[in-house]
């Protein structure tokens, strides 16, 4: 089905740029420290996003993939609100390129949530 | 039944749906102006208000998430985990009235086009007070079983013969007691399946008619929709309705299991322009149905009664009752026999059938219930030799194959069901139907209860719920090694406790 095979598709890329995403975070990167340093949350907030990142990108690859949708697109509604608030939409020079994936990232997260809503346990048990 | 929780179900629901909105905007100020880290809170909350919307506005397929929202959310969590606690706390599965959680699941499922197969034993008392279909040692094939197919009004030989097609009907109910998307659900979903549906006594079937399924036209004691002002019958109007297409059938209502021998009250309050012109009522005062037609004082007048509407009507018409005296009845047949006027059907309906609205009395305590009154007709029919010139319908519960089984066992030619669909179209057994509040917007007037009840959605159910029970309808039968119903006789099935009839075979000793 054309269905599904987006859908996986959709799991693939948001997991990939999770993981890249929480790599930077936990290796320190400059940029990252730096936004999270804007933010005031250096050093935790910047592993505790890290983690959830991960476990988001993790879930994503397992059969628990509605749930690791819900988490990825939590985290990237907190982003979304750190750059309407905080940051800006173009951060340290990059023209938007953390935005841009930010939006890729939601967006197939975003994608892979709706199609498999069924699968999001008390919430979506019940939509059977 | 008066439940505190019930009476604040709405405005718990708005405090909930308006609650978590404030929560978000707060612990978005919180997050923006105190700490970032309260962010994880504004996230939480934010999907919890998009799921929500999704809720209320997004989907179709849950009314009571469509009317309430999150809160009713948690039924369906508690729901979930119900069967745990009522196992060890709270009643236990069969025991809930009217009808028990095993029983209604068995609809959902049926209605939803789930599986209803169960595992490892049955829920039921099973050794004790259980009726049971005796099958045979020598089962037919199931594709041997005849297509199912009663022709009313073949007998007195009028060219509107009317031939069913399912085991089983949808029961007279009124717009009025239903709600108009409900009636409009039943009705497409009759219309898909291929079933007939009773109109009820709400007068002109409008929103019946919307759907173009084939119809009984009930006439109850204040003949709405087809009265004079001063109760009698108006032939034109009769005779109007009953020249429409969708229009097959016509079902003189003498009284009604759930208040037999009583009229019902029409509250001035709930008289809208619209009702008063369906039933043909004035605005602004109480209308009252009588307890009996004005036209039927005794045996001689109601035959008469009979005959002038199958005139008038020109179509297959019958009389619906629940049975009080025996005495009386066979009265009323002998009576048929001297006018050679016999109703095309006869509708029996078990005490307590249930309804809208009734006296708590009359539905707890007056009339037979059906596994003793249809067997009684049944009898009393075939005495006065007159049960091949008509049809019997039976309603009462019947919400279930195997309960239709044992009323066609008991003489029954059709089965007919009011509550069955109301549990197809998602009725959770709120006991509210009395009051306007139904939470599943169905026997409610209001709109916002109304909206939650998708018409397209809870169709696809009903019709559902129809071709299932015609399924298991031909599995049973063949089971019993009959090819057709009439073929089942009271032998078919085992009555544990003696009440239904008195008959001397192995089980009296
Ligand atoms: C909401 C509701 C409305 C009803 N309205 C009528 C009616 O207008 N006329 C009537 O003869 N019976 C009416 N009944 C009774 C049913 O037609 C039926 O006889 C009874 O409910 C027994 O069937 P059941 O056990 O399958 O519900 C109504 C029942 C319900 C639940």
């Amino acid at each position: 089905m054309k269905h599904r095979k987006i859908t996986y598709i959709a799991q693939g890329v948001a997991a990939i740029l999770l993981v890249i995403a929480s790599g930077m975070k936990f290796i320190g990167h400059e940029h990252s420290i730096a936004i999270f340093e804007a933010l005031e949350m250096e050093p935790n907030g910047r592993y505790i996003i890290a983690i959830i990142e991960l476990g988001a990108a993790i879930l994503l690859l397992s059969s628990y993939a509605g749930v690791g949708s819900v988490l990825a697109v939590g985290v990237m509604f907190g982003a979304v609100i750190a750059h309407l608030t905080k940051l800006g939409l173009v951060v340290n020079d990059d023209g938007g390129l953390l935005v841009g994936m930010l939006l890729v990232v939601f967006v197939c997260a975003g994608y892979v949530m709706v199609s498999r809503r069924r699968e999001i346990p008390m919430v979506g048990g019940s939509q059977r | 039944m008066k439940t505190a929780i019930a009476v604040n179900l709405e405005k718990i629901s708005r405090m909930t749906n308006i609650g978590i909105v404030l929560l978000l905007v707060g612990s978005g100020m919180t997050g923006y102006f105190v700490s970032f880290y309260f962010h994880f809170l504004t996230v939480f909350f934010m999907m919890l208000v998009l799921l929500n919307l999704h809720w209320r506005h997004g989907q179709t397929s849950h009314a009571l998430l469509s009317n309430f929202g999150l809160i009713a959310q948690f039924r369906y969590i508690i729901e979930s985990v119900g069967p745990e606690f009522r196992q060890y706390l709270f009643s236990s599965d069969t025991e809930e009235k009217p009808f028990s959680r095993v029983e209604r699941a068995e609809v959902y499922n049926k209605a939803k086009g789930m599986d209803s197969s169960s595992a490892f034993g049955s829920l039921l008392d099973f050794d004790h007070a259980e009726m049971k279909l005796r099958h045979s040692f020598y089962p037919v094939d199931k594709d041997a079983v005849q297509p199912f197919d009663v022709a009313v009004g073949q007998a007195r030989g009028i060219e509107s013969v009317y031939h069913i097609k399912h085991p089983i009907m949808i029961s007279a109910m009124s717009y009025g007691a239903l709600g108009q998307n409900a009636v409009r659900a039943l009705a497409r979903g009759a219309k898909r399946a291929g079933a007939a549906m009773n109109t009820g006594e709400g007068g002109y079937p409008k929103y019946h008619l919307m759907e173009g399924c084939d119809l009984i036209f009930q006439m109850g004691t204040a003949k709405f929709g087809v009265r004079h002002e001063d109760g009698r019958l108006d032939e034109s109007k009769l005779a109007e309705l009953a020249a429409r297409d969708e229009i097959k059938m016509i079902e003189i209502k003498l009284s009604q299991g759930a208040k037999p021998g009583k009229g019902g009250l029409l509250p001035k309050e709930k008289i809208t322009a619209e009702i008063a012109e369906l039933r043909g009522v004035p605005l602004g005062s109480d209308v009252v149905s009588p307890a009996h037609h004005i036209e039927c004082t005794d045996a001689e007048s109601t035959v008469e009664f009979i005959g002038r509407i199958q005139q008038v009507g020109g179509l297959p018409t019958g009389i619906k009752f629940c049975l009080g005296r025996s005495d009386e009845f066979r009265e009323l047949v002998k009576e048929m026999k001297r006018q050679d006027t016999v109703p095309d059907f006869i509708t029996v309906d078990g005490a307590e059938g249930g309804t809208g609205a009734a006296p708590k009395s009359f539905m707890d305590d007056v009339g037979l219930p059906l596994f003793k009154g249809l067997p009684l007709v049944d009898q009393i029919l075939r005495e006065e030799g007159v049960r091949d010139r008509l049809v019997l319908f039976a309603a009462g519960k019947l919400i279930s194959p195997g309960r239709q089984m044992q009323a066609f066992s008991l003489g029954a030619d059709v089965a007919y069901s009011a509550r069955g669909f109301l549990l197809a179209l998602g009725c959770i057994q709120a006991l509210q139907c009395n009051r306007n509040t139904c939470p599943v917007g169905i026997t409610t007037h209001r709109a916002n209860l109304e909206q939650g009840l998708d018409i397209e959605d809870k169709a696809v159910r009903v019709a559902n719920y129809i071709e299932a029970l015609h399924h298991d309808y031909k599995e049973l039968l063949a089971a019993t090694g009959s090819i057709t119903s009439s073929q089942l006789c009271e032998d078919n099935i085992y009555i544990p406790i003696r009440t239904v009839m008195q008959r001397s075979d192995e089980e009296a000793s």
